[in-house]
């Protein structure tokens, strides 16, 4: 048997607000294989989010372990976790979160320039190229449309080939098209790469298109289904 | 209005926190000009209350080289309630140790002093300079008593005579201070003076005369009636209205220049107030779309930030006030006692309302861009999301009002320093610094990018890749850094290399120049003798004399001299006695530059050369008049030619020289320059006492280490005012980055994402504010060194030196602020965990 991409384990995280501990996940456990691509459905508060950056070593759980290739991330510190976030991760999110005094050649370069590769903005501008973008390189996040500023993060996301894509909601804040062409793209690099594909989403048909769903209610899974032909 | 009104109070409850900059940084410049301006006006004060001590009575007549004529004296005794005779010179002190040193002798009548009262340490005045056993009494300050070694009951030598040490001053109600000080005071009684062979017609001396009025007469009537009674006495009148005006003048000038200084706070301060206006703005510009939307006008949304801009106007101006006012009143007595003239500590609204008034325009003027801009802001945003705006432009009414403004607050800072060419330079100064530094930085922006892109330098550096990013993309904070830390440093740096420089000067160029002493009241039987005696000593490299004579400038051809006709930098030729001196032939290092020298044997009509500099200042023209009231009587020449000098060399330089026939008459002494080695002084003065007792030494070196001292304190006072401009700037700084500051925790954590280490981001800080704390630096160590330049080179023309201590001092200030802001708030940047920041970005 292989390692799976994630695994997650009686996880469970609470986080503290003004009004005291918020329990948001609890007691989870999960194994996502590489290579599949899963859809995380569920109601607006479930705990979607809270997974997915948990996923991403974004937030520490407040108990359980999660483990990516068998790495556990409890045993690693705050810079061990962006260095794997560097080498084997995506990450794209609902508000692109591109770095506004960056150009979009530079956004996408940055994974690359950390990891001190050579030929970043050679790779950068291939990478925009193949969103479609290749026109528009040298301009910043605020003189580029939703969409456009989606395909930057996209690129960016992609460049440096992660193992594991993340996506929250990527299509969230992108009309109906232009959201359709971003899902177009996602799930083309992905099988360009072969990468493992969590995508958080609200549309069940988007998610149908997963080779599994994941339904969450609650900070619980309430459901977990493998497509049978998978 | 009244709907304005409203919405502005609504608006601004609850926001009051977040205008902490705007607040901070319009009370420091007030509260600094505030500061200055009460202290400047409790001095002012202070010598007008103390006007009748200070003066020695209602009126002081003063005439030199000569006492009152019988006649004169007598009319005065007629016409004033009180009269009191005083004399002023310099003169040398033998010690019974042989020592001898210069002091300035007073001689004072039995009634001195009409107002007040001298203090001793012990005693009284009247039994200590009375004669005992044949022998007078004499009082001194202190610094005499430790400069020669005495104690109380030791023989003086003064002149000829004996005077009996008796007392030390405590105080002296009229001892006028400004400027350097050649030597303590001695005061003995006008008999003690009897046979001492000092005060001979000619030699250097004053006298004054100091009356009360009698009831009901006024100092304008007495002064009609002296002018017709006694035309050519040529006395310096002083009465009330100005008692001390050296004092005031000095005083003046210098709360003047502190006051611009201040301004500079006020003008860092406005960059506060426009970034914090425009912060504001911006996080409300929903809240302007939706006025706009609800059908609010352009005009009603202007109305309402402004009303609030206003609001917070008053309270910064407020709190600066309290400040300004208050802290000089709290030291009040502590500054009293450190301050060598009289200062009557109180609230002063004139210097008040000044600062107010510089406060309330520069905030307007600051805050109206940015409020002319949010007038601009249409409904739509609220549907677009609007991150960097286009480059709009305020509407013309805007534009007019900006410009209005300024020019109040130019025509604000002329009036209030009262010279056109100060108050008009400085403003000037700091617009072309503001400039300067707003180019500096879209400079230091291009660069950024530039190599931010060039792959060589930043492959495998990625904390200096983001800091060059971060510094050049759009929306950075490199304006804001530059413009709130450039002025400080621009003024501190201009300080210390033109302070530097004039030290150097005077420490170098006219400390080997110069001679080792002046020696003044040579009388001219003795002047022979006296060069001879100097040229028989092997330490004397050279000596130069001259006759010298002082008199007054009454008339420019034949009209009353009126200062008032003549331009301002030249009218210190009129205020006071100017030195003379005749002479067959051309002095040494001469340059005619128009005109001819008189023949050597020249008798015709008084001729006389000047120097050109002051001549042009005064308007005059070869062939004019001059007369000048030397020893009472009127003396016409006219203007044969004028020469150039070169000021640095302090020889003897006299602004006139006349053909010798007209002053040959006058009874007049020798001045002498005694050029010698550093170290001879003492010996030297010892010397020529013996031979010449009448003569007085001037130490030359002393007085240019005390010179050169009083600058140094002149550049820390600018210093000390300047202060304000950097705690200005600091806030500034740390607005600005506070500002950024979200922006920069919700980058980090989108380099986190994105695999970037906590080191990496940390040195990225670092870096950032690294290079914009040394570009800010660089560049005001330029424009202080350009300013300096031309101060050296045009205005003393002497050679620069660059002051490499002032820039380190300047560079590592810059550094220093920067990286300490920076550091502050980087630490939250790198504590942070990436997923809180881009949730409450969701
Ligand atoms: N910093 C926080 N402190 C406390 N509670 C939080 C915090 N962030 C999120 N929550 C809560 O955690 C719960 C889960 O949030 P999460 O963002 O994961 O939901 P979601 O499923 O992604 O919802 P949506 O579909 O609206 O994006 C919510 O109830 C939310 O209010
Ligand atoms: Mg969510």
């Amino acid at each position: 048997m292989t390692t799976p991409a994630i695994a997650l384990e009686n996880v469970s995280l609470t986080l503290d607000s003004k009004a005291g501990p918020v329990d948001i996940l609890h007691d989870l456990s999960l194994q996502i294989e590489t290579g599949e691509t899963v859809g995380i459905v569920g109601p607006s508060g479930s705990g979607k989010s809270s997974l997915l950056m948990l996923m991403g070593a974004l937030e520490r759980a407040t108990s359980g372990s999660i483990k990516a290739f068998g790495q556990d991330y409890g045993s690693l510190d705050e810079d061990h976790l962006a260095r794997f976030r560097r080498d084997k991760m995506g990450i794209v999110f609902q508000s692109f979160h591109l770095i506004p005094t960056m150009t979009a050649l530079e956004n996408v370069s940055i994974p690359l320039e950390l990891a001190g590769k050579e030929g970043a903005f050679a790779a950068a501008r291939a990478a925009l190229e193949q969103v479609g973008l290749g026109k528009r390189v040298d301009h910043y996040p605020s003189q580029l449309s939703g969409g456009e500023q989606q395909r930057v993060a996209l690129a960016r996301a992609t460049v440096s080939g992660p193992a594991i894509l993340l996506a929250d909601e990527p299509t969230g804040n992108l009309d109906g098209a232009t959201g359709a062409s971003i899902i177009e793209l996602l799930f083309g690099l992905q099988g360009d790469t072969d990468a493992t594909l969590v995508l958080v989403t609200h549309d069940e048909a988007l998610a149908a298109r997963c080779s599994r769903v994941v339904r969450m209610s609650d900070g619980r899974i309430e459901s977990d289904i493998r497509e049978a032909a998978a | 209005m009244m709907l304005a009104w409203r919405l502005a109070r609504r608006e601004l409850r609850g926001s009051l926190g977040s205008f902490r900059v705007f607040l901070a940084c319009l009370a420091i410049g007030v509260a600094s000009i505030a500061a200055v301006g009460s202290i400047t006006g409790a001095i002012t004060a202070g010598l007008q209350g103390n006007g009748r001590a200070l003066l020695g009575g209602d009126v002081e007549l003063r005439l030199t080289h000569r006492f009152a004529e019988p006649e004169e004296r007598a009319w005065l005794e007629d016409e004033a309630a009180s009269l009191s005779e005083v004399i002023t010179f310099r003169g040398m002190i033998g010690a019974p140790s042989g020592e001898r040193a210069l002091a300035q002798v007073k001689a004072v009548d039995g009634v001195y002093p009409l107002v007040g009262a001298v203090t001793l340490q012990d005693g009284t005045l009247d039994a200590a300079l009375a004669e005992q056993g044949g022998t007078f009494g004499g009082v001194a300050e202190k610094a005499l008593l430790d400069r020669l070694g005495l104690s109380i009951g030791d023989d003086l030598r003064l002149g000829t005579k004996t005077i009996a040490l008796r007392g030390v001053i405590a105080s002296e109600p009229d001892r006028q201070t400004g400027g350097i000080d050649l030597g303590p005071r001695l005061m003995v009684s006008t008999d003690a003076l009897e046979g001492s062979g000092l005060l001979q017609e000619g030699s250097l001396y004053r006298t004054r005369y100091r009356l009360t009025l009698a009831e009901g007469d006024t100092a304008e009537a007495f002064q009609e009636r002296l002018d017709e009674a006694l035309p050519d006495a040529g006395w310096r009148w002083r009465d009330l209205s100005d008692p001390s005006p050296g004092t005031t003048r000095v005083v003046e000038r210098i709360g003047t220049f502190l006051i611009l200084v201040g301004l500079a706070a006020l003008a860092v301060g406005g960059v506060g107030v426009s970034a914090a206006t425009r912060g504001y703005l911006e996080r409300k510009t929903e809240t302007i779309g939706t006025l706009k939307a609800l059908g609010a006008s352009g005009g009603l949304t202007v109305a309402v930030y402004l009303i609030q801009i206003m609001l917070l106007t008053a309270i910064g101006i407020a709190i600066g006030l309290v400040i300004g006012a208050g802290v000089p009143l709290l030291l009040g007595p502590t500054l009293s006692e450190a301050l060598p003239v009289p200062a009557d500590f109180g609230v002063y609204p004139g210097a008040l309302a000044e600062a107010a008034a510089y406060g309330a325009m520069t905030a307007l003027l600051f805050a109206l861009w940015p409020l002319a801009m949010a007038r601009e802001t249409p409904a739509a945003v609220l549907f677009r999301d609007v991150v960097e705006k286009g480059r709009r432009m305020p509407r013309p009414t805007y534009l007019i009002a900006l410009l209005a403004l300024f020019a109040a607050l130019v025509g604000a800072a002329i009036f209030f320093s009262g010279d056109i060419r100060i108050g008009g330079f400085f403003i000037a100064g700091l617009v072309v610094a503001l400039v300067a530094f707003a180019l500096m930085a879209q400079v230091v922006r291009w660069i950024a990018r530039r190599l931010s892109q060039n792959a060589a330098l930043v492959r495998g550096r990625p904390a200096l890749r983001l800091a060059l990013a971060n510094i050049g993309g759009p929306g950075s904070e490199t304006t804001g850094v530059m413009l709130s830390l450039g002025l400080g440093l621009t003024l501190l740096s201009t300080i210390g290399q033109i302070d530097s420089n004039l030290r150097g000067l005077i420490a170098g160029d006219i400390a080997d120049e110069a001679p080792a002493f002046f020696f003044l009241d040579i009388p001219a039987p003795q002047r022979d003798d006296f060069v001879a005696v100097a040229e028989a000593d092997s330490a004397i490299e050279k000596i130069d004399t001259a006759p010298m004579l002082r008199g007054r400038i009454t008339g420019i051809n034949g009209e009353d001299a009126d200062p008032e006709k003549i331009s301002p930098e030249a009218r210190w030729m009129l205020r006071g006695d100017r030195g003379l001196t005749y002479s067959a032939t051309p002095p040494e290092g001469t340059t005619l530059t128009e005109g001819e020298w008189w023949p050597e044997d020249y008798t015709g009509e008084p001729l006389m050369s000047f120097i050109e500099e002051e001549g042009r200042q005064m308007g005059l023209k070869v062939g004019d008049t001059i007369t000048i009231n030397v020893l009472g009587r009127d003396l016409t020449a006219r203007i044969a030619n004028f020469r150039e000098v070169e000021w640095r060399r302090m020889g003897i330089n006299f602004t006139m020289v006349t053909n010798p026939a007209a002053l040959q008459a006058a009874p007049h002494s020798h001045i002498a320059t005694v050029y010698a080695g550093a170290g001879e002084e003492g010996r030297l003065t010892r010397l020529f006492a013996q031979d010449f007792p009448s003569a007085v030494a001037i130490p030359v070196r002393e007085v240019i280490e005390r010179t050169r001292d009083l600058i140094g304190q002149l550049a820390d006072a600018v210093r000390g005012a300047s202060l304000a401009t950097i705690l200005s700037g600091l806030i500034v700084l740390i607005g600005v980055t506070a500002a950024a500051q979200r922006r920069h925790l919700f980058e980090a954590a989108v380099l986190k994402t994105l695999g970037a280490e906590r080191g990496t981001l940390m040195r990225a800080a670092v870096l950032r504010y690294l290079l914009l704390g040394s570009a800010a630096a660089l560049l005001a160590v330029a424009i202080g060194a350009a300013a300096a330049w031309a101060v050296t080179t045009k205005v003393f023309e002497a050679e620069y030196v660059f002051a490499l201590p002032s820039a380190l001092l300047v560079g590592g200030l810059g550094v220093v602020a920067t990286l300490v802001t920076c550091g502050y708030f980087a630490r939250r940047m790198v504590a942070v965990m990436p997923a809180r920041m881009l949730r409450s970005r969701e």
